[in-house]
């Protein structure tokens, strides 16, 4: 994930300052030896462990079918691969002889323990938010639970002078948010918490936030969606293109059963964040955070999206198919797609209506193009249901001719070279997780 | 390694991730009630449940069904009595019978999500679902008598 | 498993049969698959034991101690629930209880005769046979029962399942008990007394096909689902022509990689089914897939890389030109030159029909080994055994004895398997194995490259009339790749020229209408003959001529100033040869005829259409004249002028295929046909693109599916004539009916299917 977040490298080579790297230098923090359970309480560790979950450590800190938090996780990115660390209490090859004051500098403000500036892929300016009590409990979850593997962690294939670790620390100068978490005592206490949430374990600007040339977050864009690891990161505000405005139950429903009938179905890097992240977290937290970005999102929370003209607009208008003899994708639609997702005058969640679903309404057809090619999992989405893929099935022209007839269904114009489009989205980097 | 449950059952299958659903039940589990036709998920002779959902098992690779429940055709019922099965019945749906697995599979999670189908409602869902035959009319037909069957009897589906 | 011993051997008794049967199925264990035979109505195909002694009354069914009635069903399964409709016509005769009946789909030993499905002859052809053996067993259990009481034969009556008479009643199973052993002569099965028609009582009633039920849950067994213990897959790699690629090397250093992969072979086929393939060899299906995609081969094509299918209709047109070429079927005068010379006035047109994929929804299959009684075993699901097995023969160099072909359901055949040639390169991979077991299961898009297509054709048609608009004569020519010539060219006669022609090419051209003088031609085009195998497919020759007669005859009619179905009225006159000779043909032109009416009266002829809405209507007969079943087909389209769609309304068809042996399977079969019709009218159909189809998959050739299907309203005349055909006949009046219509509704003539939107739009443009 967040390979974006590398473009910032750039930006710290161009800056080249003498006096910078006295400010980049960060002293060595010493080792210790790794804490033992008796040292925190259960509450402690407990929390520690629902935290790092809503912080998708492991999602990030381990490969597919590799060991927890072990490292090595690929990160495609255009400047190279770069691979996560390992993060287990392994003393040689992991973050055993770290204390908590070196974990909570590394957290806050992307330093290793030994003084070397982390890639900012780790989003240690979200981290930032969190209260030291927090920090303290992941610590604690992951010093005295999570099983030490020793693991070296993969060379990054990052080119010089890219990768001299201490120009990060002008990119962190140049970029990165160092305050700590404001309360906004105009809001609720439930909207500061979801605020808290959102803002820092679960660092949801990370992707859902644009970037800047150089990868820094926009704050003055925020959540106004952005390109992750060859997906789109829908925007959560009023710029939003779905045609049905999220309230906090829709993001509720979302995050918590991996779909919303009236936008679509957790897949591509979000499905992680949903099934293995933010489930872990208490349903009041899953709550506040959904009443967070439905403020972001401005829907009235006591519309009723069934009564809303433009969810009978795409129930109509799959009603309303070209024929399948002179339309390739409304023939192709009909043999392929029709089955599941295809709506009566009510929407059934589990049968996308996809005239409706965001994918179809983005500026991009790269979502819609992802799902078409590689389907939705078991473990995305709505949990034990699938989709298939239809990489090997089905040719660029195809898949072109159905999200056309899609795009067209569903009342947008029609994405630009989409067929070349396809062709580049199918040759892209997979996401797996 | 691959692990789901297949009709309740809890299986494992060593096959390598990639290997379409279909042929891991058809080959390595030997339930070969499930059809093969094009392996590109555009007549539905595969469709099998996922989750409860009609899915095609041609094109879906085992590895992305992990932890998953799924029916086949043999699963469907206890006595091979679902409402759809004895419509199919009554009304003499099969010719060949090749795609009717499938084509029953797929008018049970039609309806599930939509109880009393209009035609247009089967038209839509079912027209994934090639029958060669040209079983059609009656496909339409016994869709309608079971969804009055469960209606009235009450029987779940 | 030793080879089934071949009728009349002696002391082998049927019980004997079956008990050997099971008995091999064990000591080989495998389970299910190796049964000889198959009954579609019990769970996986097994064949239920008999319960004690049987008595075989002929070669055709026996009956067990419990009453138990097995039928041998030497025809394939394929939807037609051939089986049910056949041991029907024996029960009846028979007297049997319905409820003792079993039928079981046997293995192409040679006791069974010739063995072959398809042409709709079926029940034609098994009724007579069926009826006499079921009278024999009649004949025997009465006098056994008459025996036993001691009173003439005379006293005794047969009704469902016993045996009656004023001294009680005996059951089928008890009087088998007492031991029957009475045989019957050929010559005796002739002269048995039959039961009236009209005293048929199972014939013609309801009743549940034994084949439905596992067709609702999973476990009929067909071809594809064949499996024994230790074969291995093989996946093949097609050459890019049909006939005369040799391959000159191939690399499969890449496929090492894939898990289970054995080897790559190229086949050497003295049968010539499968010039120029490789087969890719593995352990499991999808190992041999992935291995096979690895494969690299460079081929030396054959000749055909450029031919398309613009390049087979202008040679078929070429091929028409010349009047010396193709046979000319006898159909009385066919001096039609006078006529035209003197006529007042001549119409003539050509039809033109697309190249038509079977696409049947089984793909082709095969399982092949060498059993350890050296006997070749081929599973996999047949139409045409006794057509296959001599090409086995060739291929594998062994006596036709040693092989047999296990039986399967088939997952649809229309035709495409009557042509076995899939059979071979599973067995010629087995036999480069040393008879181990291989199986060849064909992805989609293999299937439709080796397909035996349904040849495009070309039809010209041509009538002279008299100054007032009488008929005086008629010339019809037709070319199209020839399915006989290549695969059984001894089922071609002579026409009155000395030319052979395919039958099956032509039949629906010498039709039933009084035309004067008429001539009928029949050319082989032989550029598709190079480029593809022609193959029978489902209405076979009926299905392009019907097409073409029917249309013509509604533009003569439209000449003539005649409504359509008063025309051909006119002109169905039930004399001379139109009278019809054989049982089966009898009444001829009049029944003709009479579907021609009931269609037109189902439909509503002659009422007012809505704007853009026609009616129209055919008729045809199928599938010869000699076994003809009289169909005629009207619809109500509409159609849109802005983008050329033709919508289908309504759809009905009148049939006349006398005896009506299992109503609801019959109603079935022409529902499929019928639509079968409409999507070779408007919706299917591929073309030659560099000496290819143009097609792989479903993705791009779309048969007629349910949302485009209309209702679809079937009656048969009530008849007492002998059955002819049901599974093709009524595919052969819906594209011309549909052509007819669109006529009507937009004065537009359609000469070619299928009839695409663009056409019909471009035409629209013109008129
Ligand atoms: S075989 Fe899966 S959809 Fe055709
Ligand atoms: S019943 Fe034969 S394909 Fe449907």
């Amino acid at each position: 994930m967040l390979k974006r977040i590398v473009y910032g490298v750039s930006g710290a080579v161009i800056i080249g300052l003498g006096l910078f790297s006295f400010y980049a230098w960060n002293p060595s923090i010493d080792p210790i030896t790794p804490p033992v359970k008796s040292d925190y309480s259960q509450q402690v560790i407990e929390q520690g462990k629902v935290l790092a979950a809503a912080g998708y450590c492991s999602t990030c800190h381990t490969p597919a079918g590799g060991k927890p938090y072990a490292g090595n996780y690929e990160m495609h990115t255009e400047f190279g691969t770069i691979y996560s660390s390992n993060i287990t209490p392994d003393v040689e090859t992991g973050i055993g002889s770290w204390s908590e004051e070196a974990f909570n500098r590394a957290m806050r403000s992307g330093v290793s323990r030994d003084g070397h500036h982390l890639l900012p892929a780790f989003p240690f300016e979200h981290f930032n938010k969190m209260t030291d009590e927090d920090i303290r409990a992941v610590y604690a979850y992951i010093m005295t639970s999570v099983p030490a593997v020793n693991q070296v962690k993969k060379e990054n294939g990052i080119p010089f002078p890219l990768n001299i670790r201490w120009l990060q620390a002008g990119w962190k100068l140049l970029f990165a948010d160092t305050q700590s978490f404001q309360t906004n005592d105009n809001k609720s206490e439930q909207w500061n918490r979801g605020a808290y949430l959102a803002e820092g374990i679960a660092h949801c600007g990370a992707c859902h936030t644009p970037r800047n040339a150089l990868g820094g977050e926009k704050y003055d864009q925020m959540y106004q969606g952005a390109d992750i690891d060859g997906w789109i990161a829908p925007s959560l505000t009023a710029t939003s293109t779905s045609p049905i405005p999220w309230r906090a139950q829709d993001f509720y429903e979302y995050l918590t059963t991996g779909n919303s009938p009236y936008h679509g179905s957790a897949a591509g890097p979000m499905a992680p964040v949903m099934h293995k992240g933010l489930s872990a977290l208490p349903e009041h937290d899953v709550q506040a955070i959904s009443l967070y970005f439905a403020d972001h999102s401005g829907a009235n929370e006591s519309d009723d999206p069934a009564a809303n003209a433009n969810l009978q607009a795409a129930i109509k208008a799959q009603h309303t198919q070209a024929d399948l003899r002179i339309d390739e994708g409304a023939r192709l639609y009909a043999t392929a797609c029709q089955a599941c997702h295809y709506s009566s005058d009510e929407l059934v969640k589990g049968r996308p209506l996809l005239t409706l679903g965001s994918a179809t309404h983005l500026e991009q057809p790269t979502n819609l193009v992802n799902v078409i090619l590689d389907g939705v999992r078991s473990d995305q989405g709505i949990s034990g249901v699938v989709m298939p893929g239809f990489r090997d099935a089905l040719s660029d022209q195809d898949i072109s001719a159905i999200v056309a007839y899609l795009r067209q269904s569903a009342g947008q114009k029609p994405w630009p070279e989409l067929q070349q489009k396809v062709t580049e989205i199918r040759n892209q980097p997979r996401f797996e997780q | 390694m691959a692990k789901f449950i297949l009709n309740g059952e809890s299986m494992t299958a060593d096959v390598e991730s990639d290997t379409p659903l279909l042929w891991v039940i058809r080959d390595e589990l030997n339930m070969t009630g499930t059809k093969f036709g094009c392996g590109i998920g555009t007549c539905g002779a595969c469709t099998v449940h996922v989750g409860g959902r009609a899915t095609r098992s041609c094109i879906t690779p085992v590895s992305s069904v992990e932890g998953a429940e799924i029916t086949t055709i043999e699963g469907l019922s206890e006595k091979d009595d679902h409402p759809l099965q004895v419509s199919w019945k009554n009304l003499q749906v099969p010719q060949c019978g090749y795609c009717q697995s499938g084509q029953i599979m797929q008018a049970a999670a039609l309806l599930k999500d939509i109880p009393k189908p209009t035609d247009k409602d089967i038209d839509a869902v079912m027209g994934g679902n090639l029958c060669r035959c040209m079983t059609y009319v009656r496909i339409r037909s016994a869709i309608h008598e079971a969804a009055n069957a469960i209606e009235i009897k009450g029987v779940q589906s | 498993m030793s080879r089934l011993p071949k009728r009349g051997s002696p002391g082998i008794t049927r019980r004997g049969f079956l008990i050997g049967m099971t008995a091999v199925g064990i000591s080989f264990g495998f389970p299910r698959h190796l049964m000889a035979a198959m009954d579609p109505a019990s769970a996986d195909g097994k064949v239920l034991p008999s319960e004690g002694d049987i008595y075989e009354p002929s070669l055709w069914y026996s009956i067990d101690t419990a009453g138990k009635i097995k039928v041998n069903i030497m025809r394939s399964e394929m939807g037609q629930h051939v089986g049910t409709a056949i041991a029907r016509i024996l029960a009846d005769e028979l007297e049997a209880d319905w409820n003792d009946v079993e039928i079981i789909h046997v293995d192409s030993d040679p006791r069974w005769g010739y063995m072959v499905t398809g042409g709709s002859w079926s029940i034609s052809q098994s009724w007579p046979v069926y009826r006499q053996a079921g009278a024999a067993g009649r004949t025997a259990l009465i006098e056994a029962a008459a025996k036993k009481w001691g009173i003439s034969t005379k006293d005794c009556e047969a009704k469902n399942g016993k045996i009656i008479s004023s001294k009680g009643e005996l059951s089928f199973g008890e009087l088998v008990t007492l031991g029957l052993t009475r045989k019957f002569t050929e010559e005796e099965l002739k002269t048995l007394p039959l039961k009236p028609n009209q005293d048929l009582k199972l014939v013609g009633q309801q009743v549940t096909s034994l084949d439905v039920a596992n067709k609702t849950n999973g476990k009929t067994i067909y071809g594809i689902d064949a499996k024994v213990d230790g074969m291995v897959y093989a996946n093949p790699i097609l050459p890019p022509t049909r006939y005369g690629a040799k391959v000159v090397s191939f690399d499969d250093s890449a496929a090492k990689a894939v898990k289970g992969y054995q080897k790559t072979i190229v086949l050497e086929d003295a049968s010539g089914s499968v010039p120029g393939w490789l087969m890719v060899i593995a352990s499991s299906f999808i190992g041999a897939q992935k291995a096979s995609k690895l494969v690299k081969v460079t081929w030396d094509a054959g000749k055909t890389t450029d031919v398309s299918e613009a390049d087979i209709i202008e040679h078929g047109k070429k091929l028409l030109s010349d009047s010396s070429k193709g046979g000319i079927l006898d159909t009385g005068n066919v001096k039609t030159e006078p006529a035209f010379e003197s006529a007042s006035s001549t119409i003539s047109e050509e039809y033109i029909t697309s190249t038509v994929l079977h696409a049947q929804m089984e793909p082709l299959n095969a399982l092949v080994f060498k059993n350890s009684d050296g006997i070749w075993e081929v599973h996999s699901g047949c139409q045409w055994q006794s057509l296959t097995l001599p090409v086995l023969a060739t291929a594998l160099g062994e006596d036709v004895a040693n092989i047999v072909i296990r039986t399967y359901m088939l997952g649809g055949g229309f035709g495409r398997r009557l042509n076995g040639d899939y059979t071979i390169p599973a067995a010629l991979t087995s036999k480069a194995l040393g008879g181990k077991p291989v199986k060849m299961v064909l992805m989609r898009p293999q299937d439709m490259q080796f397909d035996s297509a349904r040849s495009a054709s070309v039809q010209q048609l041509k009538m002279a009339f008299d100054d007032k608009k009488a008929v005086t004569a008629m010339e019809h020519h037709a070319t199209a790749g020839w399915p006989t010539q290549v695969l059984a060219p001894g089922f071609m006669p002579k026409g009155v020229n000395g030319e052979v022609y395919d039958p099956f090419a032509i039949a629906g051209a010498d039709h039933w209408y009084s035309v004067g003088a008429q001539k009928v031609r029949a050319v082989s085009n032989d550029l598709a003959m190079a480029t593809f195998r022609p193959g029978w497919l489902r209405s076979v020759g009926p299905g392009w001529t019907g097409w073409a007669v029917e249309s013509f005859m509604d533009e003569a009619a439209h000449h003539a100033g005649k409504d359509p179905v008063q025309f051909r009225l006119d002109m169905l006159i039930a004399e001379g040869r139109n009278a019809g000779t054989t049982p089966v043909a009898e009444g001829g032109a009049a029944r003709q005829a009479a579907v021609l009416k009931k269609a037109a009266e189902m439909i509503g002829w002659g009422t007012e259409q809505a704007e853009d809405t026609g009616l129209g209507i055919a008729s045809t007969f199928g599938q010869e004249r000699d076994m003809p079943t009289w169909v005629s087909c009207a619809v109500q389209v509409h159609v849109d002028k802005s983008n050329g769609l033709v919508n289908v309304q309504k759809l009905v068809v009148a049939i006349d295929a006398g005896i009506i042996v299992d109503p609801n399977g019959a109603e079935a079969q022409c529902q499929g046909a019928a639509l079968w019709g409409l999507s070779m009218a408007l919706y299917e159909g591929t073309e030659l693109l560099n000496g290819q189809y143009k097609d792989s998959n479903f993705d791009t050739y779309t048969p007629l599916r349910l949302g485009q299907t209309p209702d679809v309203q079937v009656e048969f005349i009530a008849s007492k004539m002998p059955p002819s055909g049901l599974g093709e006949p009524a595919v052969t009046a819906v594209a011309p009916a549909i052509a007819n219509a669109i006529y009507q509704a937009v004065g537009v003539r359609l000469r070619k299917i299928p009839m695409r939107p663009s056409e019909l739009k471009s035409a629209l443009a013109k008129a």
